[in-house]
């Protein structure tokens, strides 16, 4: 589904972000990127939104990240951005959700409908209503995510998805992702989210993968996450705040 | 306490909720309030100076708009505090140039530059009203879609579009900024002189990030300068109508003074 081939990236010369980073993703795999500041995961998830340029492999979908194809991938992919607040750029929720459906061709009957499902399926069907600069961070956060699954895109892309929420809300947010059959990659420092929401993880260190494997194995091993300035996931850690 | 640019912000954010309410006049076809609106202003100042009975007619409708729309006057004239002083200002030395008699009330002689600063006064203020209804029961976006339909060139319209966003974004960033900096200058009244230079500088960068980061937010949900996400989208009976009585009452009080013939017919 997603491919990364020998893809090095940077912004200046003498600092590189990504170098030859390598990976592929499966259908329905999902992915979590782990690391510390600064390591590239936001740009991973750039780069693959055609947002960056780089040198290197990059396809979705079979499709070569270029700027032609860049209409076809765009489709394929919803993106949360770490910041609602650049997200949401329409007056209301139920204006920014209506936003892509209609871009990408759909009548407003059928947007219209596209837009209750996500909101029913979301159980933030109060929302609908709401002018966006009046809602709180999690709400916002929220609402971000319905207006990407609006856009019914194969793969999810988040970055810092747990970022602004309370813990009753980051709990709804992890029962959506579970319950969501898409692929998914989730770009976060929080490892409980990770851990409870991806299969495979991808730790990256001075702008290069240093493990690759499963999230139930991965985020267990106290003395790798430590080499790369992580911690083990608080519920695995004895804290009981994790649990 | 809010500071100036949270206040801006805010008001800035409530005609995004007055234009999103759905009074009769909100759900009128966007380009018919905006060809009304149009017409209304060159009607009201192409009245010649002196024919300020003829212009009160126009008055009928921002009253008419108010009343329809639900939008207290009050709200208009608050927004507006800033623009009409100067407005008023305008025509503030036609007393002192154009001091000929032009007829008498009650005894006083009324100069023809008393009443052309009036005339003057009130086109301002009329068109500020008609301006202002049309942005608070149109949204930006309704309004684009509008101007494109009277083949105002795309690249014009987007950008409008994303400069109206961008002031939010702007107000945003400096309410932010401005919080940080008295935080941490308690007592100080505004920037201090030593700081602008960054400050501005900053707020120019950040607020570049945020427009950017905006952009690419839609980029991403499929916007390609096409406005299809506008409501409204079918011109009704009601609003043809709409537009036909307003602009044909606009053209007719603009040929003929209704004040004066309303006068002749009644005394």
């Amino acid at each position: 589904m997603l491919e990364f081939e020998h893809v090095f990236f940077s912004y200046e010369k003498e600092q590189p972000i990504l170098t030859d980073v390598s990976f592929k993703i499966a259908p329905g795999e999902q992915l979590g990127l782990i690391g510390a500041n600064g390591t590239g995961k936001s740009t991973i998830l750039k780069i693959l939104l055609g947002l960056l340029p780089c040198t290197g492999g990059v396809r979705v979908g079979g499709l070569p990240v270029e700027k032609a194809c860049l209409p076809q991938i765009r489709r394929k992919l919803g993106y949360v951005l770490q910041d609602s607040d650049n997200q949401m750029f329409m007056p209301t929720v139920y204006e920014d959700m209506i936003f892509a459906p209609l871009n990408y061709g759909l009548s407003r009957t059928e947007a219209d409908a596209r837009v209750d499902e996500t909101l029913q399926q979301l159980a933030l069907t109060h929302l609908k209503r709401r002018h966006n600069h009046k809602m709180s961070g999690g709400e916002k956060r929220m609402a971000a995510i319905a207006t990407i699954l609006a856009l019914r895109p194969e793969a999810l892309l988040m970055d810092e998805p747990s970022i602004a929420l309370d813990p009753c809300n980051r709990r709804r947010l992890i029962h959506i992702l579970r319950a969501l059959p898409l692929t998914k990659i989730i770009a976060s420092h929080d490892l409980d989210l990770i851990l409870e929401t991806c299969d495979r993880v991808l730790l990256l260190s001075g702008g290069r993968i240093a493990a690759d494997g499963p999230a139930s194995e991965l985020l267990r091993d106290r003395a790798l996450l430590e080499a790369h300035r992580l911690e083990l996931p608080l519920c695995l850690s004895g804290c009981p705040e994790g649990r | 306490m809010m500071n100036q640019a949270s206040e801006a912000w805010s008001e800035f954010k409530a005609m995004d909720e007055l234009a999103g309410q759905a009074s009769v006049i909100h759900r009128l076809h966007p380009l018919v309030k905006l060809l009304v609106t149009i017409v209304y202003i060159a009607a009201a100042v192409s009245f010649p100076k002196y024919n300020l009975s003829g212009l009160l007619v126009m008055v009928l409708y921002p009253v008419f708009v108010f009343q329809a729309s639900l939008i207290p006057i009050r709200t208009c004239f608050r927004k507006m505090r800033v623009v009409l002083p100067l407005v008023c200002a305008v025509g503030l030395f036609n007393p002192f140039f154009d001091r000929a008699p032009l007829f008498m009330l009650g005894g006083l002689a009324v100069s023809g530059g008393v009443v052309s600063m009036l005339s003057l006064m009130m086109k301002g203020i009329f068109s500020l009203m008609a301006s202002f209804l049309l942005i608070a029961t149109t949204p930006i976006e309704s309004l684009c879609q509008a101007l494109r339909q009277m083949h105002v060139p795309k690249i014009l319209v987007t950008l409008l579009l994303l400069t109206y966003r961008y002031i939010s974004v702007l107000l945003e960033e400096l309410s932010v900024m401005l919080d940080a900096y008295h935080l941490r200058a308690p007592g100080q009244k505004g920037i201090h002189v030593s700081a602008w230079g960054a400050f501005l500088g900053q707020l120019l960068l950040r607020s570049m990030d945020r427009a950017s980061a905006l952009y690419e937010s839609m980029q991403l949900r499929g916007w390609s300068g096409a406005f299809y996400y506008v409501r409204g989208g079918r011109l009704t009976v009601t609003s043809l109508l709409y537009g036909v009585f307003w602009i044909a009452l606009f053209l007719l009080a603009r040929l003929v003074n209704l004040s004066q013939l309303l006068g002749t017919l009644l005394v």
